[in-house]
């Protein structure tokens, strides 16, 4: 599948500095549509409002974590298709797992650089 | 009709009745005080244990760690905290201003990455402050630790099984349940572990 760089893309971080970071990064990877929430539930009610052709969420965050927001967005048909990508300093082999079964698309451990981040990217809309 | 015969008494006489009395006393007496010898020398190692406890919660100094040395230590994390937060900003809003620069123009361009590059070398010095303030905390970590293990070893302290209050057991359960174990030792660059997962993914 062919990268649409035009998409809109769901950053969702409890800290700024990571979701300015994060946006840096994606545009210089040719992404200008970014939004951004501070938690699960932030994002939640965003991603009702508004259809994003990826997201890219931390996993330790309140109230709602990034884990439990991929399982209701997998949970959720009109959401169970949208890749979900996890960035996070969650590196136990069993958050791994964990996110896998509940449908992660793919997993970045912090810190990570640019080059990561791209790749992650790719193989998910080349899957 | 004829009342039959009183039976021959075996009643003890007052003699001896008073003699009972007198052996029964003396006996009473020598285990009371028996008695009184031992309570007494417990009652004793039980005030000598209490004192040895208040002596050694007088040495935790608890109030002081309490008002003192735990609110300095927050006090100096809430600050590296902000520091860090400070120069990361300053950071990305230079490297932000660089990357949307026209860079048509080279020598304007040069004198703007010049002083973009000059912001951020300046920045980098919160490192310094950070490494000092981490290192005062350290000190009152092992300081508190010192004085609670000394504490411990005094009272011959035994950890009750479990959470220490409902709001720990409820947030230990979250953790559990959501997954949440924090950073890892070492770091993720360090042992590869993005190499792993991508294993995992393949």
């Amino acid at each position: 599948m062919a990268i649409d760089h035009a998409m809109p893309v769901l950053v969702v971080d409890d800290y700024s500095t990571m979701i300015r970071i994060i946006r840096n990064l994606l545009r210089q990877l040719g992404f200008e549509n970014v939004d951004d929430a501070s938690d699960g539930s932030a994002a939640l009610t965003k991603m009702r409002n508004r259809r994003y052709g990826l997201v890219i969420s931390d996993w330790n965050m309140e109230p709602m974590t990034g884990y439990e927001l991929l399982k209701q967005v997998r949970a959720a048909p009109e959401f169970s298709r949208t890749p979900f990508i996890m960035v996070t300093a969650e590196a136990k082999t069993e958050n791994v797992i964990a996110a896998k079964k509940a449908g992660v698309n793919n997993y970045i451990v912090k810190p990570f650089n640019a080059q990561t981040l791209k790749t992650k990217i790719e193989t998910v809309f080349a899957a | 009709m004829k009342r039959p015969a009183a039976k021959q008494s075996a009643a003890p006489s007052l003699t001896d009745v008073v003699r009972l009395a007198e052996i029964s006393a003396a006996a009473s007496q020598a285990f009371s005080q028996l008695l009184d010898s031992t309570i007494v020398r417990e009652m004793r190692d039980i005030a000598a244990h209490i004192a040895a406890t208040k002596r050694e919660i007088g040495r935790l100094q608890a109030n002081d760690i309490k008002n003192v040395h735990i609110p300095a230590a927050g006090n100096e994390l809430k600050a590296v905290t902000q520091s860090t937060e400070a120069a990361t900003n300053t950071i990305l809003a230079c490297a932000e201003a660089v990357m949307a620069t026209d860079a048509s123009n080279p020598a304007r361009y040069k004198a703007l990455v010049d002083e973009k590059m000059l912001q951020i070398i300046e920045a980098c010095a919160f490192q310094d402050m950070t490494g000092q303030r981490v290192s005062k905390v350290v000190e009152t970590l092992q300081h508190i630790e010192a004085r609670v293990a000394s504490f411990a070893a005094a009272v011959r302290a035994q950890d009750a099984p479990g959470p220490a209050s409902e709001a720990e057991r409820e947030r230990a359960e979250r953790r559990r349940r959501l997954h949440i174990h924090g950073p890892q030792d070492g770091g993720a660059a360090k042992d590869g572990r993005q190499t792993e997962i991508d294993k995992m993914f393949d």
